[in-house]
């Protein structure tokens, strides 16, 4: 028996499993929003726009941080040295660009004769390059870049492979791929900045540790995408290479990889994006680069030198942006 | 040119779950012969052709080939011997003619030249033969599968099915996606290249008139079991209404009537 289409009922966009669904999720954003004081958040948030705008007297928010931006301008572009600790200093021939200065500074102490405190006043003879700590926050940039390249080339060494022994179509053995899937699971469980932790312990301050933290998370997302990108690729062609007699391997060359290579540069490209932020960040726990050098500048209240390191991380990041988005655009 | 081999079904029956794609199909294809596997969809003709080269194995009876059987034990090296060409061409889409082509003869390479690149001449240059021969070009090497027109694609899997001078060749509906005309040159090509590197072809089609220009035998099939078995010349209407049943598409009718 068949009804006339006046009277179907058209499928409900708002089921009673649907406005369930809504409630719960409301109930769970209730509690858990309350817990983590999103409501004093929203307040104190409130407040700092209203002082901006004169409707509030002072607000904790806007005080704090309008005191720190304070002292973040101006940057610090040059850098001094007393001369006396300059090796081989011969002011005669100073370098490029640099001139010599002479700086006072009072120092209290103790006079022995009179055992009473006077105060000093030493002079020193520094040299001043002007744009000398913007030379080191470059070379500190380019080092960053140097572990997120570096990172990002053992994250692929790594991850290829596992992503071949994890993939189901090319794994030699159901066991091995559990195996590979469990490895991928285990580095991908770990963030950069733990694993940087550690890795500070084991090879020390410096870049070994961040290559390495960044190389073997990268290798794990790597490896999940590449094996699962294998996984999906057509079969004809892979169903052909084994009516020919082709082995795994052959099958991976000729079958699969021309398919999936797009893909994999384009994975390989988003953890080398990643990488660079992530190399910055994982600088703060001392793995090197440009991170180590803004942990020490903001231990040491050098709010000017921060600043600096600020700035060049934001045109960093923002021209790699760029040219990421047109080399996708360009290839992809 | 390699001496064509012959093929031998015996009571061959092949079950996917519960439903029976082959049911004790017993079939000789001597050497050399071009035979059609004809029949509707789901009728066993993939199945059949997949049994032969060891891509199904059969639940009952056995597949031998030039007098070899077919397990896994053999099928490496019956594999060597067999080309195979396939309904969607089963060409790496994003990869290069060149590399299509020498993917067949990738696994009797050494397996670093294999996946180095570095190739041995003679594939190379049969490669380039065997594309000259089905009507391509040299700028046609370099070119990607997915630049090529279907007839093209079909020309490239024609080629490198005999990349490794085949005794057999399966054609598993080698012209289903493709238009009539190039359906027709592209059997032709086939049956030219067979006939005269020889190597015995075993294809499954749908369309009756292809069929008839093309085979020497015309086998049909419906519901896993062959139906009848004869010359083309043979057939008559009310052979081809039991291959298509009551459901049969009235061109079939018409052309097997004229």
């Amino acid at each position: 028996m068949t009804i006339a289409a006046e009277q179907w009922s058209f499928p409900r966009v708002y089921g009673g499993r649907g406005i369930a669904i809504l409630i719960a999720a409301l109930l769970v954003l209730w509690i858990t929003g309350q817990r983590v004081e999103m409501g004093r958040m929203a307040t104190l948030t409130v407040e700092a726009v209203m002082a901006q705008l004169g409707l509030a007297e002072r607000s904790q928010v806007a005080d704090g941080l309008g005191k720190l931006m304070g002292q973040l301008v101006p940057i610090q572009l040059s850098d001094q040295r007393d001369v006396t600790r300059i090796e081989g200093f011969d002011p005669d021939r100073l370098p490029l660009f640099s001139h010599l200065e002479t700086v006072a500074t009072k120092v209290e102490r103790l006079d022995p004769q009179s055992m009473r405190r006077e105060q000093v006043i030493e002079r020193a003879t520094v040299l001043v390059r002007p744009l000398g700590y913007l030379g080191h926050v470059a070379i500190k940039m380019l080092e960053t870049l140097e572990i997120a390249l570096w990172g990002t080339v053992i994250a692929a060494m790594i991850g290829l492979p596992l992503g071949l022994l994890g993939a189901r179509n090319i794994t030699p053995h159901p066991a091995v791929r559990v195996a590979a899937r469990s490895i991928i699971g285990l580095l991908r469980a770990i963030p950069e900045l733990i694993s940087a932790l550690f890795l500070v312990v084991a090879y020390g301050f410096g870049p070994i540790a961040g290559v390495l933290a960044l190389a073997l998370y990268g290798a794990g997302f790597l490896g999940k995408f590449y094996a699962e990108d294998m996984e999906s690729a057509d079969p004809k062609p892979q169903e052909a290479m084994t009516a020919m007699g082709a082995g795994r391997l052959l099958l991976w060359r000729f079958a699969v990889l021309p398919q999936v290579v797009p893909q994999f540069i384009a994975y390989t490209l988003y953890i080398l994006d990643r990488n660079v932020r992530m190399a910055t960040v994982i600088g703060l726990v001392g793995a090197g680069g440009i991170g180590q050098e803004l942990k020490g500048s903001y231990d040491m209240y050098e709010y000017g030198h921060v600043g600096t390191i600020l700035v060049a991380i934001l045109i960093v990041v923002l021209l790699l942006d760029h040219g990421a988005a047109r080399l996708r655009h360009r290839w992809l | 040119m390699s001496a064509p081999a012959d093929v031998r079904l015996d009571g061959v029956t092949v079950s996917f779950d519960s439903f029976r794609a082959l049911d004790s199909v017993t079939l000789e294809i001597p050497a050399g012969q071009i035979c059609v596997i004809l029949g509707p969809s789901g009728a066993g003709k993939s199945t059949l052709l997949r049994t032969v080269n060891g891509l199904v194995f059969p639940d009952r009876g056995s597949v031998a080939i030039g007098g070899t059987t077919v397990d896994r034990r053999s099928l490496p090296g019956l594999r060597a011997r067999i080309g195979m060409i396939h309904q969607h061409f089963g060409l790496a889409q994003r990869a290069s003619v060149a590399t299509n082509m020498i993917a067949a003869a990738a696994p009797a390479m050494p397996l670093w030249r294999a996946l180095l690149g570095f190739y041995p001449a003679v594939d190379r240059r049969r490669a380039c033969a065997l594309i000259e021969a089905v009507g391509l070009q040299e700028e046609h090497l370099a070119r990607r599968v997915d630049r090529l027109s279907g007839g093209q694609q079909q020309r490239v899997g024609i080629a490198r099915a005999f990349m490794r001078d085949p005794a057999l060749i399966l054609a598993d509906e080698p012209v289903a996606s493709l238009d009539p005309r190039s359906a027709g040159e592209i059997l032709d090509l086939l049956r030219d290249q067979a006939r005269m590197r020889g190597a015995t072809v075993v294809c499954s089609l749908h369309q009756l008139d292809l069929a008839r220009s093309f085979a020497d035998r015309i086998i049909a099939m419906r519901d896993g079991r062959i139906l009848f078995d004869s010359p083309p010349d043979r057939l008559d209407a009310w052979q081809i209404a039991q291959v298509y049943g009551r459901g049969a598409p009235e061109q079939v009718m018409l052309e097997a009537a004229e």
